[in-house]
């Protein structure tokens, strides 16, 4: 772990996003406090609309219509609150400070351009005086990525496979020295050894630039691979937080428990993984009051019906549930 | 920066590609002619030989009259059918279409040549007004469609999508040369207007061509902003688009990427309909008197002027030929995935 004064830290606080939907607004992140250690990586895994995109487009301000951010705060050190930035501020923000490597990094070009114009009409949307040193920095990074930088900026993005395509989208997050990079699914789509590369040249680049990275994810797998700590989303909510070696070691949330019981083990009975009973909620299924995982736990309590379970941190770790046991003397220490 | 090395290749192929069209433009054209070929000699009356005929009728000697048919219709018609298709090709090759039966005399290349000067000019300003409001105005529909602005331009697109051309023609004339007459009604000019570079006569052009431009402009301009709206929104919801908004893009190259991206569908159709503007606008044409060449085919046609028929589709088939060539190659100059022939 490389933990340098450079990297910031990124405080979500008490975030809430809401969707516009026939049925009213209805949250899609609801309440969500994260911390992010600088020159760490924090995975997030979750299933599908858990919110973890949704998290992951507020930390730009970014998140798009229909939704809306209700409330909370997403403060950058060195930026403020990123939640009050708009115009200009904004757009420069994104890019040169924040990094974002996108879901859908197979389709992120700009078809009609090749990598090398787009990668001046990045350099010239931040007023980069030297654009050769970019292109140089965008060649180094592409051949540290394995690939040959000449050829790929003269590229069309259907000349390029889609694991060239991801490592274009991490160069373009990275070559304006954005401290904070977050990477939206960077391995969903792509075969598995290069997945791994791209795992492998992800650790790599944060550990040499010192970067503070967010890795959202579906797979657990993947992101055990990479990340310093984890965080476990479910229904909006961050229901899990802590080191990762931790949280998968010994899990607190029975959500975090099943997630883990689902992997297939490659040694062993096939059988022994088991899938979570029922279905992820969606925006119009979430319960209203009391604990949003209650309906698929095996560990449900009556008090899980009406009340919230509050997110309580002990031992460096939160979790958010009552069935996990309170330690008598609850310790501040903030991890949230 | 490595451009030349790439461009060779590109470069070879792109010959290829032209050179192909070509051939299969000329087979084309071949394969027209012929048609119009067979089907002047071959219709049911023969009007060549029924021209042979009233020609011997009228007391002219069997040679006279066949001169006479000659040089009406370019081949002689005595010949076995190869040897009129030969004497027809001939003459096409020397750009001689034959002559007009209902004008008797000239030459359908003049015919036509002088029905163009008054169907291209205006046709293609039309065209290109159209499709110039109608892209401005549907990338805005596209960008205010959620407001009332753009549910206004939309319907606006709509409507006039769904009046036919002779529907608008005829109330622009009704409104600004009846109610408020300050637009001629028909005709392309002035008659007291000494043809030439005098700022009379040009006026005059100008003035009297307003209405059918106007026309056509309108008739056109609803297929333009509805195409170019549906783009917007399709190219809006594509993913790159947010991904340069999330790098941080200036506004101004966001836009350009949307608007490159939205319009590219557009030229094929834009090529194609300046192509098919040879064929002039039958409906406006008529409204307005504009001697054009919609207006030439349909005298062509009442009159059973053969050879101004086939010669008039030939140019039809001509126009339409090549702009498929320049679509083509207009395509290939801005759409870099059809340039390395993954996508057609």
């Amino acid at each position: 772990m490389t933990r340098d004064s450079a990297a910031p830290e990124v405080r979500v606080r008490d975030l809430t996003v809401v969707y516009k939907t026939p049925a009213g607004e209805l949250p899609a992140v609801s309440g969500v406090s994260l911390t992010l250690t600088p020159g760490t990586i924090t995975g997030v895994v979750g299933e599908s609309g858990s919110g973890k995109s949704t998290l992951a487009l507020s930390l730009l301000n970014a998140v798009q219509p229909p939704g809306r951010i209700a409330a909370g705060s997403v403060e950058i050190d060195g930026l403020g609150d990123v939640l009050h930035l708009g115009g200009e501020d904004l757009r420069r923000t994104r890019g040169r400070k924040v990094g974002y490597v996108f879901q859908a990094a197979q389709s992120s070009l700009n078809p009609l351009k090749t990598v090398g114009k787009q990668l001046l009409d990045l350099g010239r949307s931040h007023d980069v005086a030297d654009l050769r040193a970019l292109v140089a920095d965008a060649k180094a990074l592409l051949a540290r990525m394995g690939l040959d930088g000449a050829r790929v900026l003269d590229s069309h993005q259907h000349e390029l496979s889609g694991g060239m395509r991801q490592r274009v989208g991490i160069m373009l997050a990275l070559v304006l020295n954005a401290q904070v990079v977050v990477l939206d699914e960077p391995t969903t789509a792509l075969d598995m050894i290069t997945q791994a590369t791209i795992l492998r040249i992800i650790r790599e680049v944060h550990e040499e630039r010192a970067l503070t990275t967010l890795v959202i994810t579906h797979d657990v797998g993947a992101v055990a691979e990479v990340a310093d700590d984890l965080a476990v989303m479910y229904g909006g909510r961050v229901v899990e937080h802590g080191p990762i070696a931790e949280v998968l070691g010994t899990p607190r949330h029975p959500y975090t428990q099943g997630l883990i019981r689902a992997i297939p083990r490659l040694s062993g009975d096939i059988s022994l993984a088991r899938a979570l009973p029922g279905r992820p909620p969606t925006l119009g299924t979430l319960p209203v009051a009391g604990c949003v995982f209650r309906e698929r736990c095996d560990k449900r309590m009556e008090i899980c019906e009406t009340v919230e379970p509050e997110t309580v941190t002990y031992d460096g770790r939160t979790v958010a549930c009552h069935a996990a046991g309170r330690p008598a003397p609850v310790k501040r220490r903030e991890y949230a | 920066m490595t451009k030349a090395v790439r461009d060779r290749p590109r470069g070879t192929a792109l010959a290829r590609r032209v050179a192909g069209h070509v051939v299969r433009g000329l087979v084309m054209i071949w394969v027209v002619a012929t048609i119009s070929f067979v089907i002047i000699r071959e219709i049911p009356g023969d009007p060549v030989q029924g021209m042979y005929e009233s020609l011997l009728q009228k007391g002219m000697s069997p040679d006279q009259a066949e001169r006479a048919t000659a040089v009406l219709y370019g081949f002689l018609p005595t010949g076995s059918l190869w040897d009129q298709y030969v004497g027809y090709m001939w003459s096409l090759l020397h750009f001689d279409l034959g002559r007009s039966l209902s004008t008797p005399g000239v030459a359908v290349t003049s015919l036509i040549g002088s029905a163009a000067r008054w169907t291209v000019l205006p046709v293609l300003a039309g065209t290109l007004l159209s499709f110039l409001l109608g892209v401005i105005m549907g990338v805005y529909a596209a960008i205010k469609r959620s407001g009332k602005l753009g549910d206004l331009l939309a319907l606006s697109g709509s409507l006039l999508h769904g009046i036919p051309v002779y529907v608008i023609g005829l109330l622009l004339t009704a409104i600004f040369t009846t109610l408020w007459p300050i637009l001629p009604s028909g005709g392309p000019v002035d008659v007291a207007f000494v043809p030439g570079l005098n700022a009379g006569y040009i006026g005059s052009l100008i003035h009297h061509a307003v209405l059918p431009v106007v026309t056509y402009t309108l008739a056109s301009y609803g297929g333009w902003i509805l195409a170019m709206k549906s783009n917007v929104v399709a190219v809006l919801g594509d993913d790159f688009i947010l991904a340069a908004e999330l790098r941080g893009l200036k506004r101004g190259i966001v836009f350009r990427y949307l608007a490159r991206n939205a319009i590219l569908p557009l030229f094929t159709i834009l090529a194609l309909s300046i192509g098919m503007l040879f064929g002039g606008s039958i409906f406006i044409e008529e409204i307005f008197n504009y001697p054009g060449l919609g207006l030439l085919l349909v005298n062509s046609i009442s009159t059973r002027d053969y050879a101004l028929m086939g010669g008039t589709f030939l140019v039809i088939t001509v126009g339409i030929v090549v702009a498929n060539i320049v679509a083509d190659l207009l395509y290939t100059a801005i759409d870099p995935r059809v340039r390395s022939g993954e996508a057609a």
